[in-house]
């Protein structure tokens, strides 16, 4: 009986990841509200999380040293947004917007 | 017991008292100076063992004697042949120098305790002055010229520490820095030599560079200009002819110090140098030596003809001193022949110039006044003081049988088989000297008094002053015989000075014998001398003043140091401070202006252009960074591929 993995190849998962991690290119680019920016650096860094779970089961089956990484993007992840979204909240309160056109006073 | 070997206590010990006082002195009873001169005392003591060691091995020829070495190498770099030792060497032209040194500078810590009571700084002037005694010690037993330069500038630093004393006085600061930057000028040349030297032979030991010397190692040429270097350090410390002017102007210090530093040891520092190298002298070309002769003779006659003018009396004692530093070096000149009477005449001239010195502070301590104007009659009042300075007069002007006497005439005798030339141009300046020398003792001591108020104020010394004048004066009479066998022998040795010290340069040795004919003559110059100087000087001093108003050009000539100053200033202010503008306009121009200023201007405006990169839109900073990860990315793989 084969496993899933080898049933799917390695490819498919880089390229899922790659389709994300664009996604999540062309929405840091693209938005303007500050918290769909940083939703769309989640998915950059979930498309990496899938890359390393790939690699890991595709390479190093033996060991887990990909999973740790994933592990670790997960708890950097949920420890960014805490800490973005109370910037974001602070930024709210001062001035009633979530617009970053609208906070560019750091400027020459 | 102390033998030779243990010769570095001599200078650790004034060395540690230098750190006791100069960390602790206000904490000390008294500012500590019973402890500097304690060392001193014992530093004296310890040489008296020293030199009894040394003199038990004599007679020993070039190298012969043993045990005579300590020291430890303190920094070496082997790829370059450096090594720093300190190493110290005791041979018999060491031992006249430790025995002066200890001697006088014993004495000087002792009379200071009077001299400079209550004066401002007192701790501080003790603790220089002990540094100055260790120091100079060091330098005497330095066996290698590295340490000998570092104790060189040693003693500089000192002196101008201790000129400047009273820097309150614009004029001895002033006199301070003139005596360091002139003598700085003889130290370049000292220090360029001495690297020459050890370019060449690889090694700073001065026994190996003398052999290396001798075995004819070293180019000729080269050689001769390595020695003349040395000799321009030894002419910047000993104040020879052009680098004499710093020497009066240090007067300004307190009076022991000119006795201690500007008479008896430091100002000999230079003729102690050319006597140690005076085998580098034998290897070069004979022009060194003439040089050597000239110069000397230079300094001799400029010394005695301006001493005659002059109404400073610790000022006439310098000119007498730079006389005397003259003649040393012109007997030094005359080659080995003449190191030994050099090194007699220093012998004997520390003594008696200390005790001029000291006999001038003990006036000025008394009078407060140091001007001839303002003296006169003093010997009714101070008759100590009185006594002794006519006996340090009377043997610096080389009276029968008084030391001087026997240091010159030993002089005369080596010029005799030199050139007849020299010989005559010293018989001349002999009776200048008796006359400067008897116009001082009259001016100061005799005839009226020229300030009634100084000289009512006047009195003898305290005890702490004038003992050391007595102890002086008694040397300054008998340390002549020392040149006599028997005298040698029964200190010890087993001939005569000159005999002792010739040992160490060669194996066969001149010895002393007095030549009457010469002894005659010089006796009878000096007298002469001695009359002329009574008949100008003596009473209202008259003759003297129509001779000054005969010859009003001369006079001026004498009373403005031929001019030798003012030409200095001149070129100081003209050639040196031109210069300087010059070097002023390419730094404001080129250093601020182009190098400070323009590396500032570039910043700022670089700075002005990228400011505008910051537009503070959130977007275009992630742009930016995406297209620079992709750049690197791309740039990585291709440079990987």
């Amino acid at each position: 009986m084969e496993t899933a993995a080898e049933q799917i190849p390695l490819e498919s998962f880089l390229f899922v990841a790659a389709v994300i991690f664009s996604l999540g290119v062309y929405g840091v680019l693209s938005r303007r509200n500050a918290v769909q920016i940083l939703m769309s650096v989640e998915l950059m860094l979930n498309a990496v999380a899938v890359n390393f779970v790939a690699f890991a089961t595709y390479t190093d089956p033996e060991l887990f040293r990909g999973l740790v990484f994933a592990v670790f993007v997960i708890i950097v992840a949920a420890a960014e947004v805490g800490l973005a979204l109370g910037i974001i909240l602070r930024v709210f309160r001062n001035r009633a917007t979530a617009n970053v056109d609208e906070v560019s006073e750091l400027k020459w | 017991m102390v033998d030779m070997e243990q010769a570095w206590l001599l200078p650790a010990l004034p060395a540690a008292a230098f750190v006791i006082l100069a960390l602790f002195h206000q904490y000390l009873p008294r500012k500590g100076d019973l402890i500097a001169v304690g060392s001193t005392v014992l530093s004296f003591l310890l040489a008296l063992f020293v030199a009894a060691d040394l003199f038990g091995q004599l007679p020993a020829g070039p190298g012969e004697l043993v045990g005579n070495t300590s020291g430890f190498d303190w920094v070496e770099i082997p790829d370059i042949d450096f090594v720093l030792r300190i190493g110290f060497r005791v041979d018999q032209v060491t031992m006249v120098m430790l025995a002066v040194v200890s001697f006088v500078g014993m004495l000087v810590h002792i009379y200071s305790l009077g001299y400079m009571k209550g004066e401002p700084r007192y701790g501080w002037y003790y603790a220089v002055l002990s540094l100055f005694v260790a120091s100079m010690l060091t330098l005497v037993l330095a066996d290698n010229f590295l340490l000998l330069y570092v104790t060189w500038e040693g003693v500089g630093i000192c002196s101008y520490l201790l000129i400047g004393h009273y820097w309150e006085r614009r004029t001895a600061a002033e006199a301070a820095k003139k005596a360091f930057i002139t003598t700085r000028f003889g130290d370049v040349f000292l220090l360029i030599g001495i690297v020459m030297l050890w370019r060449e032979a690889g090694t700073f030991d001065m026994s190996e560079i003398f052999e290396k010397a001798e075995a004819g190692e070293f180019g000729k040429t080269y050689l001769t200009a390595a020695t003349l270097l040395l000799f321009g350090g030894a002419a910047g410390k000993s104040a020879q002819f052009p680098f004499h002017v710093w020497l009066p102007d240090a007067m300004e210090g307190p009076t022991p110090v000119s006795a201690l530093i500007h008479a008896a040891t430091m100002v000999v520092a230079g003729v102690y140098l050319v006597a140690r190298v005076m085998p580098l002298f034998e290897a070069s070309y004979d022009g060194a030596l003439y040089f050597v002769v000239v110069v000397g003779l230079t300094t001799t006659f400029m010394a005695a003809f301006m001493g005659l003018v002059m109404t400073d009396i610790k000022r006439v004692v310098a000119y007498s001193t730079l006389n005397s530093l003259g003649l040393m070096m012109v007997s030094l000149g005359f080659g080995e022949a003449g190191v030994g009477p050099a090194m007699l005449y220093l012998f004997t001239h520390a003594f008696f110039k200390a005790l001029l010195f000291l006999g001038c502070g003990s006036v000025i301590h008394a009078t407060e006044k140091q001007e001839t104007t303002d003296l006169g009659g003093l010997a009714a009042k101070m008759p100590i003081t009185g006594r002794t300075f006519a006996v340090g007069a009377l043997a610096m002007a080389g009276v029968v049988p008084l030391s001087g006497f026997f240091a010159k005439d030993e002089i005369l005798v080596a010029a005799q088989d030199f050139s007849w030339a020299a010989l005559l141009l010293i018989l001349v300046s002999l009776p200048i000297t008796a006359m400067y020398m008897l116009r001082l003792y009259l001016l100061t001591f005799t005839g009226e008094p020229r300030d009634r108020h100084a000289y009512e104020h006047a009195h003898e010394s305290p005890p702490v002053m004038s003992w050391p004048l007595v102890a002086l004066a008694v040397l300054a009479v008998v340390s002549g015989f020392v040149v006599f066998e028997p005298i040698g022998k029964a200190i010890g040795v087993h001939s005569g000075f000159l005999g002792a010290v010739e040992n160490v340069l060669v194996e066969e040795v001149h010895g002393f014998s007095l030549d009457w004919a010469m002894a005659a003559v010089s006796t009878l110059l000096v007298v002469g001398g001695l009359y002329a100087g009574y008949y100008a000087w003596s009473g209202a001093a008259l003759p003297a003043k129509a001779a000054g108003e005969r010859f009003p050009f001369l006079y001026r000539l004498l009373r403005n140091k031929f001019y030798v100053d003012d030409f200095y200033q001149w070129v100081i202010n003209y050639v040196v401070l031109g210069l300087a503008k010059v070097i002023a306009v390419f730094d404001r121009a080129v250093v601020n202006d182009t190098g400070v200023n323009g590396a500032g201007e570039v910043t700022n405006g670089a700075g002005f252009f990228l400011k505008f990169q910051q537009t503070g839109k959130l977007p275009n900073y992630a742009l930016a960074m995406i297209v620079g990860v992709a750049v690197l990315a791309i740039v990585g793989f291709s440079v990987k591929g």
